[in-house]
């Protein structure tokens, strides 16, 4: 096999081992918390106790939670009737919301964020490495030190406050609407009406989002480019004469790339969990509000399921950066 | 997240569908203060999509599966069920005409209406009802309906009409309960294997809207049943948004993209006061209503659970001095019950008496006396009881045969309450005034239900409950046989309550059975187990702009009730 295929089964290897730890401690973590979710689920003590029996039997929490020592089938616990469940594709139904599949929940919220997400993480994307790459240029000048002022304060900026401020600024002063994805309710003419309504009401969050996230990236970016411009190859490559746009192409920027990609790889992977504060302040129906609730309601198989999500984005989403790198990098791959 | 332990309190119970039952006492609600006051005709616009934005989201579109009152809002409004009770606490017809008991007591008789149809056109008969009956009582692991009518031995639809039910003993709560029985279309719900795993999406009802679209932690689209069998709204139909931020929810109303908002946060009441076409509703004596409570941890040695819900036993590990009522009723006269309003409410609540609130009628305690806010007698009493400050550290000290040293004791509070903090300050300072010490500490919700009962591994908790139409429900929380099941949150036992709470299940007198009440909630008052600071309002604002009829002059209605969302009409 070559060394390129190697690589990658490693590197594949070891996402799946990550997965295998991630999943039981996921059930683990979850089981050790004080609270009781038969009855919490409920958020209300006065249940009457059949109804509690009843829903720890259907919820399957009357079973012992790793290993069955009280006598009968060792294995018929918990955490075996979680693992058979899961290599089924079958994630449970949700405990609060006892009369919904955890798998739909999931699938539904999931592309609610991924609506949010995508968008905004290409503008910051594109953004944030543009204005890093350009005040690293103008590195010193009035532009570059705006550029900075500018990125620092959104990045210190707490992105709940960001959002409530362009909330009432937009609504207020620009008639965007407060939240949600879609006018409920509304009456479409055309495509176009429908089209313009949904940007609508994905102008604001994704602005919020973006800009929060734009401050990061120019930092990074910004400071990876002026450790590459001091490089030795830089300056042959000045010296040979090439103009500012043909050292910046050829080479500083594959090589400035290399921290970007690790950067943008692990938020990617976390933003899918749901950029809780953003759904938060804009009613957005995503991963994030559903984890949040979730955790107050003690709803283990939401949990588990948004865990595993976000276990698998983040592990996909290294991966990426790791095969990405190879590319940029072709030393990585080899080593 | 979720304020207290909510449960369907009346505000979402549809009190008045009554209105909507009975056409005749519609105008009459909304006619009281129109009257005298005539502020504007309301018109005879119709149509309009009233736009309402609300905190949570309905936990499940199935009856039997709903906790969050959002959902009972919903059930309310798109289901019937046989009763309906008013503002009043009343109980009217809904889809029983009539309804009667035998001489025994035992055997009652409900007489179904003949005109009313499903929202997918097949008929609604006795049939159903008995269905949906039966439903509720096999299905043990739906959370709350189940309780309303286990108490019926036989369930039968006697003819096209006619609900025939067999009790054991008599059976006082009959009407409260035919309010929760949501009646069901048998034709759909029978061929479902398991209903608790139903989810419901079509919603099938008669109710008075009927379900346009649903998307979970979204919105919930209703629209106007036009063949309502009752008097139809006038409006188009109804659409619940989430927005679940408070600053977002109150722009969304200011600027007109909601028409109405419940859950208005008690900050931003003033700016809504002020604020152009808008107007505050503030119910002070929230219709069934949530109470906030303070409450001790009384458990005697003998009544300590031997399971705590997982196998283990109780811990029981109350402060010694509060099994001593001189000192409960000490911290009853140290507690400025005025100020905890104030603090907790904004001030727009009022006062608290008992576990029965205002709310219910002549089942509240209006003549019994509370202890007055009266620092000096707190004093007298624990002085006169041998507590006293030996060491002159502020705190005063156990007595000898008790196994402690002084008056320290823990408070608990759930961490999602906005104004625990500040209460919770509020009494330390307040009982510190008697030489009563607390060391406060905020725990998450579950985790204080998991300290709390059948636990009892507690001193002193501030929490809340949101109240039944019927007031045997909370009442049960004091019982000696409430203890090891968890619903006791004291640990209190007094043979002499249990005995008017049996006696009162069985009444089916009701003047007799309203003294049997009162009697209940003096002891409670006399043995303070609870010290209940105050009763929440029911806060929402609407627009005047966009439509009008909103029953202002109901002070006990929420505006989301179906009595509103009826007589509705767009502004012209």
């Amino acid at each position: 096999m070559s060394g390129r295929g190697m690589f990658l089964v490693r590197k594949l290897g070891w996402a799946l081992l990550t997965l295998a730890v991630v999943v039981t401690f996921n059930f683990l973590l979850f089981r050790v918390l004080p609270g009781d979710p038969a009855k919490s689920g409920m958020r209300d003590p006065r249940l009457n106790p059949q109804a509690v029996e009843a829903l720890r039997e259907r919820f399957g929490l009357d079973k012992p939670v790793l290993l069955n020592l009280e006598g009968g089938n060792p294995l018929d616990t918990q955490f075996t009737a979680y693992l058979g469940a899961l290599a089924r594709g079958d994630l449970g139904t949700s405990y609060a919301f006892r009369d919904q599949q955890v798998s739909d929940m999931i699938g539904h919220a999931l592309v609610n964020t991924l609506w949010l997400i995508l968008p905004a993480e290409v503008l910051a994307v594109v953004i944030g490495i543009g204005l890093g790459l350009f005040a690293a240029w103008r590195r010193g000048k009035p532009a570059d030190v705006a550029a900075l002022t500018f990125s620092l304060f959104m990045w210190a900026l707490p992105i709940f406050f960001l959002g409530i401020i362009l909330l009432i600024v937009g609504v207020n002063w620009f008639g965007l609407p407060i939240g949600g994805r879609i006018t409920i309710g509304g009456q479409f003419e055309s495509f176009w009406d429908l089209a313009v309504d949904v940007g609508r009401h994905l102008l604001l969050p994704t602005l919020t989002l973006a800009l929060a996230l734009i401050g990061e990236y120019m930092l990074i970016m910004r400071s990876s480019v002026l450790e590459v411009f001091g490089e030795d190859y830089i300056l042959t490559a000045r010296a040979k004469g090439l103009s500012t746009y043909g050292v910046i192409r050829h080479h500083a920027l594959r090589n400035a790339m290399l921290p970007m990609v690790t950067l943008i790889a692990l938020t990617l992977g976390f933003t899918v969990a749901g950029a809780i504060q953003v759904e938060a302040v804009f009613s957005w129906p995503g991963l994030g509000a559903l984890t949040v609730n979730a955790v107050s309601d003690r709803d283990y198989p939401v949990l588990q399921g948004a865990f595993l999500l976000l276990a698998v984005a983040v592990v996909l989403a290294n991966l990426a950066a790791e095969l990405v790198y190879g590319w940029l990098d072709p030393r990585v791959s080899v080593e | 997240m979720r304020r207290w332990r909510t449960l369907p309190t009346l505000a979402a119970l549809g009190l008045a569908i009554a209105a909507c039952t009975t056409p005749a006492t519609s105008p009459a609600q909304s006619a009281g203060g129109d009257a005298s006051a005539a502020p504007s005709d309301p018109g005879t616009a119709t149509g309009g999509t009233v736009r309402i934005g609300m905190k949570g989201y309905p936990d499940s579109l199935n009856p039997g599966n709903g906790v969050l009152s959002e959902s009972y809002i919903m059930y309310e409004l798109v289901y019937d069920a046989p009763l309906s009770v008013t503002a009043d606490g009343e109980y009217v017809p809904e889809l029983a005409t009539d309804w009667e008991v035998s001489e025994d007591g035992l055997t009652w008789t409900m007489t179904i209406r003949d005109d009313v149809v499903f929202h997918d056109g097949e008929p609604l008969t006795a049939e159903d009802v008995a269905f949906t009956m039966q439903l509720y009582k096999d299905t043990e692991a739906f959370p709350f309906l189940p309780s309303y009518v286990s108490s019926f031995e036989t369930i039968e639809a006697t003819d096209a009409t006619t609900v025939t039910l067999t009790t054991a003993e008599p059976y006082a709560a009959f009407e409260p309960a035919m309010v929760f029985v949501y009646v069901l279309p048998k034709h759909i719900w029978e061929g479902v294997d398991d209903p608790v795993e139903f989810a419901n999406d079509e919603m099938i009802g008669s109710g008075p809207f009927k379900l346009n679209e649903a998307s979970q932690g979204e919105f919930v689209d209703l629209a106007t049943n036009a063949d309502y069998w009752g008097t139809a709204a006038n409006i188009d139909g109804v659409i619940f948004q989430v927005i679940e931020n408070d600053d977002a929810r109150v722009t969304a109303l200011t600027s007109g993209q909601v028409d109405a908002i419940s859950d208005v946060p008690d900050t931003a009441i003033p700016g809504l006061q002020n604020a152009e076409n808008v107007k505050v509703h503030i119910a002070d004596v929230a219709a069934g209503g949530s109470l906030s409570d303070i409450f001790f941890n009384v458990t005697a040695d003998e009544d300590c659970p031997e399971d705590d819900g997982s196998g283990n036993p109780a811990v029981c590990s109350g402060h010694p001095a509060l099994k001593d009522v001189e000192v409960r009723r000490a911290l009853a006269h140290a507690t400025d019950k005025e100020q905890l309003l104030t603090v907790g409410t904004g001030g727009l609540g009022s006062v608290g008496l008992s576990l029965v609130p205002p709310g219910l009628g002549d089942f509240y305690g209006s003549e019994i006396t509370d202890y007055a806010y009266d620092v000096a007698a707190a004093n007298a009493l624990l002085d006169d009881a041998g507590y006293e400050d030996t060491n002159g550290d502020g705190i005063r000290e156990c007595l000898a045969d008790q196994d402690c040293d002084d008056l320290t004791m823990r408070l608990n509070y759930p961490n999602d309450s906005t104004s625990g903090p500040r209460e919770s300050d509020l009494l330390k300072s307040m009982w510190s005034e008697v030489g009563v010490n607390l060391v406060v500490q905020p725990l998450d919700p579950d985790t204080l239900t998991s300290v709390c009962c059948p636990t009892f591994d507690f001193d002193v908790i501030m929490w809340g409950w949101g109240s039944d139409p019927d007031p045997a429900f909370l009442l049960g929380v004091a019982l000696c046989s409430e203890i090891d099941s968890g619903f006791s949150e004291t640990g209190y036992c007094n043979p002499d309550f249990d005995a008017l709470y049996d006696a009162q299940s069985v009444e089916t007198d009701v003047p007799t059975r309203v003294d049997l009440i009162h009697q209940m909630q003096q002891i409670l008052i006399d043995d303070v187990p609870y010290i209940i600071p105050y009763y929440y309002p029911d806060t929402g604002a609407w627009r005047t702009d966009t439509f009008t009829g909103w029953l202002e002059t109901d002070p006990t209605l929420g505006l989301q009730d179906a009595s509103n969302l009826t007589v509705l009409r767009p502004a012209e």
